[in-house]
């Protein structure tokens, strides 16, 4: 627990967050107004910073990791690290991984579904349940990955925001688990446990 | 069991018109007969119709009518998935007063597979949540039925003509009997219930055929033959040098899924209605038979140590069966599979029957029965586990299988009872045999 702790220093979780003491950040995190992260997921940044806008939802085992790339050891000097950016209104399903290093607005990552860190989603894009992308390239908007053969089609419209899920989870998370201490975005607190 | 967890391991033979050799949870017992019966050696009858999505069920006729498809149900156009039905609040001006809008509920198809929607393709958004979605109209149909309604004329004149030809040659007292050629004539076109309609009251004679000729009114249908055109539609200019939009081609499954129109964009994909789906009843093709679901049930497979297989046995029924377990001789013509010689004990097993209460008495004595702890590994109720030694005979990268042959007694209770001279004699046991293979995994070297 205390090693928690310690490793939760360079956390910083904007007002308004909603993260529950069970999920494990580690590294330097910045997690946006309005972000729901549910117990148990977890937000590893090893090789660089992530950054995570507002509306998010991140859920139950999902994995967000920003980690060296496979032929690159942790220690060897000259590695820069790169920001993982997130941005707004994305839904990150149970079991979901990615380490994808630019992620847009609006997307979803359905359950148990497999980023690779080549890949740069814009804006609209929903990775199916159980496919593993890990191609290097940028998803158009809109596009839907679907199916054990990973088959795309573009849709019309953008999947909506989870408003309305967003707004129960923060009223219903707090009555049931502890929630990690927010801290304003200017300066960096150690929090602590409720 | 085996269905569910590794149904290929443990393979029966079933001796029908072809040997077959498959899993036991796809095997059938015909009672009557006494013997396993697979897929292929049994006939099927289509029992009922039935949507898979909402279990409707509706008898054939209004299937046909129906041609086949659920009234209710979508299949996504896209993925053929079954599509739900999503509501949205849009605001919609009141009837009575335009300036006002209130909340109403739009209905859209959705597809929660590929995100597809009816939106996508244009099609508005109804107000009630089922009933209000059509497909759209094929604009040939008004041709294909008439095509169709003078085909079916066409194939009752040569009914008509062949039963007359066939009168004539026959005696006049044999009844206007269907022959085999002519019912596939008539059902060609799928016109078999009108003839079997007689005048009521009329007796059926052998001159029946010739006066339904002029009982049923005979529109003589005209259909214009298809026309040949000789100028045909240029291609575009720019079909070679227009680039590709390829989210919006269609796969050739999705275009041949709608034969009417088969569009190629997929702006154009109407979903269409749910396909039915049949129950079917299966009659065994020697005793005719309907048939039941088998007896015997071997389960898991455990490794246990490099050479002995631990195999379980469950007996389903509730009296006391005894298995024998015979390896195959050398020369046995059913024995083309193995690649390693087997050991199996040389007693017999004795089973205990089922019994359902047992469970739930811990307090039961336990059955007496001498097991040799060298054959039998455990017994539980009606289970028994016991090891068999296998050798494998080729040093090769492929599947270890053994066969060999299960011989156990079997009481039919469900067979009808004869009157015999003893009243109280007991069901008489038969002996059955089977051959058994078994496949167990690739060698470690």
């Amino acid at each position: 627990m205390s090693d928690k702790q310690n490793a939760q220093k360079s956390a910083k979780i904007a007002a308004g967050a909603v993260v529950c003491v069970e999920s494990e950040i580690r590294g330097e995190v910045t997690i946006g107004a309005r972000t729901v992260v549910h117990p148990k997921a977890r937000i590893i940044a090893e090789a660089g910073p992530i950054v995570i806008g507002e509306g998010n939802l991140i859920e139950e085992q999902a994995l967000i990791i920003n980690s060296y790339p496979e032929n690159i050891a942790p220690d060897s000097e000259g590695v820069e690290p790169k920001t993982m950016t997130i941005g707004i209104n994305n839904v990150f399903e149970v079991g979901c991984m990615s380490q994808a290093l630019k992620i847009g607005d609006n997307n979803v990552i359905e359950s148990k579904a497999d980023l690779g860190r080549n890949m740069i989603l814009t804006s609209g894009c929903i990775i199916g349940a159980c496919c593993q992308v890990n191609t290097c390239e940028v998803i158009p908007e809109n596009t839907v990955i679907f199916g054990s053969g990973c088959q795309r089609r573009v849709q019309t419209e953008r999947p909506q925001p989870q408003t309305l899920q967003l707004d129960f989870l923060m009223k219903i998370l707090p009555n049931y688990h502890h929630m990690k201490k927010t801290v304003k975005t200017t300066s960096a607190v150690t929090p602590a446990k409720n | 069991m085996a269905s569910l967890l590794q149904p290929d391991r443990v393979l029966y033979l079933v001796h029908g018109e072809k040997k077959i050799r498959s899993s036991l949870s796809t095997l059938y017992f015909c009672r009557y007969c006494s013997e396993l019966r697979s897929l292929e050696c049994v006939s099927h009858e289509v029992d009922s119709h039935y949507c898979p999505s909402c279990l409707e069920n509706m008898p054939s006729a209004e299937a046909k009518l129906k041609k086949n498809r659920c009234a209710n149900c979508f299949d996504c156009p896209c993925c053929m998935h079954t599509l739900s039905t999503r509501a949205t609040n849009i605001p919609a001006p009141l009837p009575d007063d335009p300036s006002k809008t209130a909340m109403k509920k739009a209905y859209y198809l959705a597809c929660g597979f590929c995100r597809w929607t009816s939106r996508d393709v244009g099609m508005a958004d109804k107000s009630v949540a089922s009933g209000g979605w059509q497909e759209p109209d094929n604009p040939h149909t008004q041709r294909i039925n008439k095509l169709i309604e003078y085909y079916q004329q066409l194939a009752q004149r040569e009914k008509l003509e062949r039963d007359r030809k066939k009168l004539a040659r026959r005696r006049p007292y044999m009844p206007l009997a269907f022959s085999q050629h002519t019912i596939h004539v008539v059902e060609k076109y799928g016109l078999g219930t009108r003839l079997q309609r007689q005048r009521p009251g009329a007796p059926i004679t052998s001159l029946a055929g010739l006066s339904l000729k002029e009982g049923e009114d005979q529109k003589e249908i005209n259909i214009e033959p298809a026309q040949a055109l000789d100028e045909v539609e240029p291609l575009p200019e720019d079909y070679y040098t227009r680039p590709i939009n390829l989210p919006e081609v269609t796969s050739l499954r999705q275009r041949l899924l709608q034969p009417d129109f088969q569009p190629a964009g997929a702006s154009q994909l109407h979903p269409k209605h749910k396909h039915l789906l049949i129950k079917r009843s299966l009659r065994c093709r020697k005793c005719e038979h309907n048939l039941s679901k088998p007896e015997f049930n071997p389960t898991s497979i455990n490794i246990s140590s490099e050479c002995q297989v631990l195999l379980t046995l469950t007996n389903p029924v509730e009296s006391i069966t005894h298995v024998t377990l015979v390896g195959c001789e050398e020369g046995d013509p059913e024995d083309i599979n193995s690649t390693a010689k087997v050991m199996v004990p040389t007693k017999e097993l004795v089973l205990a029957g089922k019994d359902a209460a047992a469970d739930y008495d811990e307090l039961a004595e336990p059955q007496d029965f001498q097991d040799d702890p060298d054959v039998v590994a455990f017994r539980k109720s009606n289970k028994i586990g016991f090891f068999i030694k296998v050798v494998p005979q080729r040093e090769e990268d492929g599947d270890v299988t053994v066969s060999f042959k299960i011989r156990h007694d079997f009481r039919n209770l469900a067979a009808p009872i004869r009157p015999s001279e003893e009243d109280d004699a007991p069901t008489e046991a038969i002996w059955l045999t089977h051959h058994v293979e078994l496949s167990l995994g690739p060698l470690v070297a």
